[in-house]
């Protein structure tokens, strides 16, 4: 056992403390919305500083540009940028991305693509969910029909996040009709703009755009835009589901700390500190957020050591959220009659950060499989119990 | 980082839960946890010969050198099967008491003898649960109350104020002035009051001064967190296997998906109180400072393990109801061990002030 880090790693943390020194938040417009699952607002600019530092692309091998650092090296960048409540929004997409253009991508997506992900300007919206295909995924209808050497996408996306502000989409298509209910899928990677593409904003109970819509009408893409074999998108899919659900909340525990020190500041300043209630659910949310970062590290050994995962990342996921509710509602409860206010009122307290992330936070235990979906997940494929019997 | 234990530690816990299996088996537990003495001497005397009351003892007082983290791996084992006897106030907290002090003659003495499994120590350190004094003529007055094992310790290591200070003191049970007193409880352990009433204490009974006691019920602490989680393991074990083989309306329960739900937050639970353990344990066995985590491992743990034992009581329905039964015996462990050493509400407040709450 052991659960300190690498002298390496901890030199990299200084490095990246360092880089935040140097780069006061304040410098990096934001483009669109935090949704309070970590990773903080979505700025291109700050993706752009961290490509600077070869950040983005420090894991990926010699051949395409990186530097083959080993994977703690993210976990690492991650603590720290959340810990200091930094906007990189869309980082995690760009390395899960990155990792499946490496891993089965095209030529042409290498060429094309990896660059721009490296250079921090390339950044994705997941194409997965429709009207009618939420935790039913498989519902889906969007089709993708081959015409010669180009696909033709038709079909209606929803609930994408930065969709309208990314630059491409992974659009998750039929692309023929199969007997086993999991064949037939395939993934493509489509530059947004493409002609057919119409991306509308939702906006959602904050007041805020995060999601978007997207509408694929006849959308032409080249035959090597698809991401791995065609028919096998839907385990491709699930391999990016299990590392959505880790690499799409690690930075939750690191995040949730810097919320709870600003809590225990507040409570100090006020004098709410001294009621014995408030103290000991603040300290028991202390001991839920740290046995969270070790649910995580504990997943990302098994992921390093290519362990099987059977059920550890959905539990993690699934307590990630919950526990991001709970600090959320406590914020609000710690609050009183300022928790309402929002960012930019008068009198507003910790930059009406509370009232935000206790909105979005409603949002956390859907997204990504929801709880209950992943609850299941845990029973079945973690504990063996029964599967549900399925309509056919 | 890795949260595997080493090979030796494994090799630990594999030979733990076979002699467990075969030494402590379920009906075994059930027999000594009804019998009145609630000691199995034979079990405790065949765990002494593998070293185990002697893991944190070093070799030449007789001990089998473990560190604090591997003690913390074989009480797990020792929860999980439900193994009764003082385990954690003689081998782990008086142990620790011992060592830390700088009565050398006492060390040598008793350390060996509680390694071999020949003595018990109890102890009474708790300031909510005592009101014991030494006065000016050296008398020991006062009682303490939820001491363990109090009818087969030899010894008690006790803390009582003296002068202005706190002073840890070892007394012979069968000193005169000292009577015990059963306290009846709902769970197998056997608890007692200890009445001291000018008890003589002399300067070799004396460990010197409370420095000892902090780092003591820290190891106190860990191992009884240890032990809930190991119970609260097998409570999962349990719940899941009667969940895939008890069937009613013609399907397994563990079809359903309310049950499946309980059951993902029983792994949920056991796996995030290990977790908070292991990290806990690892830091203080490698001296690093811990006091902050080892008082969120235990708070944690004191909640999230008695959800699981009292959850799965849902799930097993009426059968868990039943004396003959083991889940309410790990459940009963549970809270027990929730209680020792430090309950939630303390280490929340430790917690608190390491969060920098004023």
């Amino acid at each position: 056992m052991e659960f300190g880090f690498s002298p390496a790693e901890t030199a990299f943390a200084e490095e990246v403390r360092g880089f935040l020194r140097e780069q006061p938040l304040e410098r990096f417009p934001v483009d669109g919305m935090d949704a309070g699952y970590g990773s903080g607002a979505h700025s291109r600019a700050f993706m752009k500083a961290l490509a600077e530092r070869g950040w983005i692309s420090m894991c990926w091998p010699v051949a395409y540009g990186g530097q083959e650092r080993p994977m703690f090296f993210k976990l690492v960048l991650f603590e720290e940028l959340a810990l200091a409540g930094a906007p990189f929004g869309p980082l995690a997409g760009s390395w899960q991305t990155a990792d499946a253009i490496i891993e089965y991508g095209s030529e042409r997506l290498r060429r094309e693509v990896l660059p721009a992900v490296a250079r921090g300007e390339a950044t994705f919206w997941q194409g997965y969910s429709e009207p009618d295909a939420g935790s039913d995924l498989l519902a889906l209808k969007t089709e993708a029909r081959r015409d010669g050497d180009q696909y033709v996408i038709r079909g209606h996306k929803i609930w994408s996040s930065h969709a309208g502000i990314a630059t491409h989409g992974l659009v998750f298509t039929r692309t023929s009709r199969e007997a086993r209910r999991s064949r037939g899928f395939s993934m493509f990677v489509v530059p947004n703009g493409t002609p057919g593409m119409d991306i509308r904003p939702i906006r959602s109970l904050t007041g805020g755009v995060y999601h978007y819509e997207v509408f694929l009408d006849d959308v032409r893409v080249p035959a090597d835009l698809r991401l791995g074999p065609e028919g096998e998108g839907f385990q491709a899919l699930l391999n990016g589901l299990d590392s959505d659900r880790f690499w799409g909340r690690f930075y939750k525990a690191p995040a949730l700390e810097r919320v709870l020190r600003r809590l225990v500041e507040h409570a100090n300043t006020t004098g709410a500190s001294r009621d014995p209630a408030l103290r000991r659910r603040l300290a028991a949310m202390a001991a839920e957020i740290a046995a969270l970062r070790l649910l995580f590290y504990r997943a990302a050994c098994l992921l390093r050591d290519g362990a099987p995962i059977s059920y550890e990342t959905a539990v993690a996921k699934v307590y990630a959220d919950e526990t991001g509710q709970k600090l959320a509602r406590l914020g609000m409860d710690l609050l009183g009659p300022w928790a309402p206010l929002r960012a930019g009122s008068r009198e507003v307290r910790l930059d009406g950060e509370i009232s935000h992330a206790y909105l979005t936070s409603l949002g956390h235990t859907i997204a990504g499989g929801t709880a209950e979906v992943l609850r299941t997940t845990v029973a079945v494929r973690g504990l063996g119990l029964p599967a549900e019997p399925r309509k056919a | 980082m890795d949260f595997r234990p080493s090979p030796a530690q494994q090799l630990l816990v594999a030979t733990a839960r076979d002699f467990l299996k075969k030494h402590c088996p379920p009906e075994r537990v059930q027999r000594v946890a009804l019998d009145a003495r609630g000691v199995d001497d034979a079990l405790w005397q065949r765990m002494a010969e593998l070293g185990w009351q002697g893991l944190l003892v070093p070799a030449e007082l007789g001990g089998s050198e473990g560190s604090l983290l591997d003690v913390i791996l074989l009480v797990e084992e020792m929860g999980r099967a439900g193994a009764p006897g003082p385990f954690v106030p003689s081998a782990v907290v008086a142990t620790s008491v011992l060592l830390a002090c700088d009565n050398a003659d006492q060390k040598k003495r008793l350390l060996p003898a509680m390694a071999a499994g020949e003595r018990i120590v109890g102890v009474a350190l708790a300031d909510e649960a005592s009101s014991l004094e030494v006065d000016a003529r050296g008398r020991l007055t006062g009682r303490a109350l939820f001491v363990e094992a109090a009818h087969v310790a030899d010894a008690l290591v006790v803390a009582a104020r003296a002068g202005g200070e706190t002073q840890l003191l070892l007394v012979p049970t069968d000193r005169r002035g000292i009577a015990r007193w059963p306290l009846e409880v709902i769970g197998p352990e056997k608890l007692f009051e200890v009445a001291f009433d000018g008890a003589a204490v002399s300067a070799e009974d004396r460990l010197g001064s409370s420095a000892g006691r902090r780092g003591a019920l820290q190891a106190g602490a860990l191992a009884r967190t240890a032990e809930m989680v190991g119970a609260a393991q097998r409570v999962l074990e349990l719940a899941v296997e009667y969940a895939k083989t008890r069937v009613q309306g013609g399907r397994p329960i563990g079809g359903h998906q309310a049950i499946q739900h309980a059951c993902a937050d029983l792994v949920r639970d056991v796996d995030a109180s290990r977790g908070l353990l292991y990290a806990a344990a690892w830091r203080t066995s490698e001296g690093v400072p811990a006091v902050a985590d080892v008082a969120m491992a235990k708070a944690y743990a004191s909640e999230a393990c008695l959800t699981v034992a009292r959850r799965a009581h849902q799930i097993f329905g009426a059968i868990g109801y039943c004396e003959e039964h083991p889940l309410h015996l790990l459940h009963k462990r549970i809270h027990a061990a929730s209680l020792d050493c430090g309950d939630a509400a303390l280490h929340l407040e430790e917690v608190a002030q390491a969060i920098g709450l004023r």
